[in-house]
């Protein structure tokens, strides 16, 4: 018995570096892939080389367009990608847990375009400046969008407890459309020509100018919010039989749902600032991992964040790589993949009930 | 004294639900709360298990005031057994009792050995052992409830709150169920539709309008007038000739 229970321990713990080594790998190789592939493919050597002289100063020679290419175009790319992915699945599988509703997800709920309206009104009316402050605009949106669209959903007697899943679904649909409505008018009253044409094309998901200062931002929110997520687990698991089960196993269910709520908006609100709001990513990418590793959040965070991430870099790479000298906005890409994933779910949902 | 209430008060939008109760559950009885339909025992239960704020007066868990302990320590002696949760995941019976452990677990603490004893010792004291890698989809409602009972019973609580656990189960569960809470060790608080069903109870207490009209015995408190005046029914009282016990036969009131 002593041997057994001394055991077990050991062998999950090897088991589950065994585990977190192979998701670095996985994620290693994504971004290696995104800053490898592209118009002009670039060799995986001339790839470590340039990495091994920008971190290392180890001295290589090579093409130095070739090298910035791969240093400040692709790489800040495959990284950004690669954090927005894990934020927006992780927000995705958050939001699902505590509000029980298997079609909750930042871009549906209108977090998003909440985002998307509180970045423009920093952006083109310019209140302070600098990267920080466009995405604090994009926090304050999203929190303020949530909440409406929890108060909304309450006030058509779903609430955001309550087992009744459509109310808040339609509450979201309601306060997209509210939030997009701001931030077309926005833009159509204050920007001008050229600034209308490069938010336009933001506002669909694009990831073209970012930079590293933008991969200094995302890395850190990122892991944080994901860290976040991951060490209340155990709370989101609690919630499977709605919150008053949750309360009555010992979660302080308002508090929990505050701080996670925020965390998702945050991270949501962060990515949309930085490449704008792309969508199906935190509502497709939980539902395959579910399916993969089953509901428990101690598995299914952690390999969301991860399905995230490679399936973002992934669709970076489609988005340069589908249309000769074109790039596509990569909320294009999701979509295409996520409206029939989308569908699949509202299908599989019908069934199950 | 494992819990107890003193004047205590719940109003939704200023209609009172439940009015200055005052009791006090002794440690290891079975308590019977009986009423008719919305007389309150579902709301009494809730606020005793601190799921509502109490409009006036307060609950005590094992002397400390409910509201001022924090989520994790009511948890760790205080279970609750709703009347119906549902959920929606495809968890497996095993998922949904080890979510008992939820009070016991830090976020850096691993999933031990000694969980999962006691997992199987709430699976077994439920009769679920061999049920656990059952989806909750595919489960009956009595193998549902007793999921539920099993989560709570990995809880490790001293005390059990249920919600009429016997709803809508067929007559064999019903009296599975009953007959497994009886057995338990614990301090259970239980509500109960059946009046029948009730009398095995230590004590009883009584809910009409919101308040606790009756509290004593279960011979003592279900009595004619009672069942009269506050269940709207006339009753006669027989021997079962197998046993010897009481039970009721119900008539309607003329």
């Amino acid at each position: 018995m002593t041997l057994a229970s001394a055991g077990k321990p050991r062998a999950s713990r090897l088991a589950l570096s065994g585990r977190a080594a192979l998701a670095a790998l996985l994620l290693v190789a994504a971004v290696c892939a995104g800053a490898a592939i592209g118009e002009t493919s670039i060799p995986l050597p001339v790839i470590a080389k340039a990495l091994a002289n920008r971190i290392f100063a180890a001295g290589y020679p090579l093409d130095a367009i070739d090298e910035g290419i791969v240093w400040n175009y692709r790489l800040t790319r495959a990284i950004v990608a690669a954090c927005c992915g894990a934020a927006l699945a992780v927000s995705g599988v958050v939001l699902q847990a505590l509000l029980r509703n298997a079609l909750a997800d930042p871009y549906i709920l209108g977090i998003s375009a909440g985002a998307s309206t509180g970045a423009v009104t920093v952006a083109i009316t310019g209140l302070g400046a600098g990267a920080i402050s466009l995405s604090l605009g994009a926090f304050a949106g999203a929190v303020l969008a949530f909440l409406l669209v929890a108060v909304l959903a309450r006030a058509a007697g779903g609430g955001v407890s309550v087992q009744a899943t459509g109310q808040i679904i339609l509450a979201g649909i309601a306060g997209s459309q509210l939030f997009n409505a701001l931030t077309s008018f926005i833009i159509t009253k204050s920007a001008n020509a050229e600034q209308a044409r490069g938010i336009m094309f933001w506002l669909l998901g694009n990831l073209s100018g970012v930079r590293w200062h933008d991969v200094r931002l995302a890395v850190p929110v990122a892991i944080l919010g994901v860290a976040v997520c991951i060490w209340h687990r155990r709370a989101l698991d609690a919630f499977t039989f709605g919150s008053d089960s949750a309360a009555s196993l010992g979660i302080p269910v308002r508090q929990v749902q505050i701080l996670l709520v925020g965390t998702s908006a945050l991270m949501t609100a962060v990515m949309v600032s930085m490449v704008g709001s792309i969508g199906f990513v935190g509502l497709v990418i939980p539902h395959a991992t579910r399916f993969l590793v089953g509901v428990r959040h101690a598995r299914l965070l952690p390999a969301s964040a991860l399905m995230g991430s490679v399936f973002l870099v992934g669709a970076d790479i489609a988005s340069r790589t589908a249309i000769d000298g074109q790039v596509l906005p990569i909320g294009v890409i999701t979509a295409l993949v996520g409206a029939p994933g989308f569908a699949l779910i509202l299908i599989r949902g019908r069934r199950g009930r | 004294m494992m819990l107890s209430c003193h004047d205590l008060g719940w109003s939704a939008r200023g209609t009172p639900i439940v009015r200055d109760v005052s009791l006090a559950i002794r440690e290891g009885e079975t308590f019977g709360l009986v009423g008719p339909n919305g007389s309150g025992k579902s709301t009494l239960l809730r606020l005793m298990a601190g799921l509502l704020e109490p409009s006036q007066g307060g609950v005590r868990l094992k002397g400390a005031s409910l509201a001022s302990m924090p989520r994790r320590s009511v948890a760790q002696a205080l279970a609750f057994v709703e009347q119906h949760a549902e959920s929606g995941e495809r968890i497996t019976v095993r998922d949904a009792v080890e979510l008992g452990r939820t009070a016991w677990l830090s976020p850096l603490q691993p999933w031990t050995a000694g969980d999962d004893a006691i997992v199987a010792r709430a699976l077994g004291d439920a009769d679920m052992t061999g049920m656990e890698a059952r989806f909750w989809h595919t489960l009956s409602g009595g193998e549902r409830q007793r999921v539920h009972l099993a989560r709570a019973l990995a809880q490790q609580p001293e005390i059990l709150l249920l919600d009429e656990p016997t709803n809508h189960l067929d007559i064999q569960h019903q009296l599975a169920i009953l007959g497994l809470v009886r057995q338990l060790p614990i301090t259970t608080v239980i509500a109960l539709h059946d009046l029948n069903q009730a009398l095995g109870c230590d004590r009883l207490g009584v809910m009409h309008g919101g308040r606790l009209v009756a509290l004593g015995p279960p011979d003592e408190v279900l009595t004619v007038p009672v069942l009269r005046d506050i269940f709207g029914v006339a009753a006669s009282f027989l021997i079962d000739p197998a046993d010897g016990s009481r039970i009721i036969r119900f008539h309607p009131a003329s």
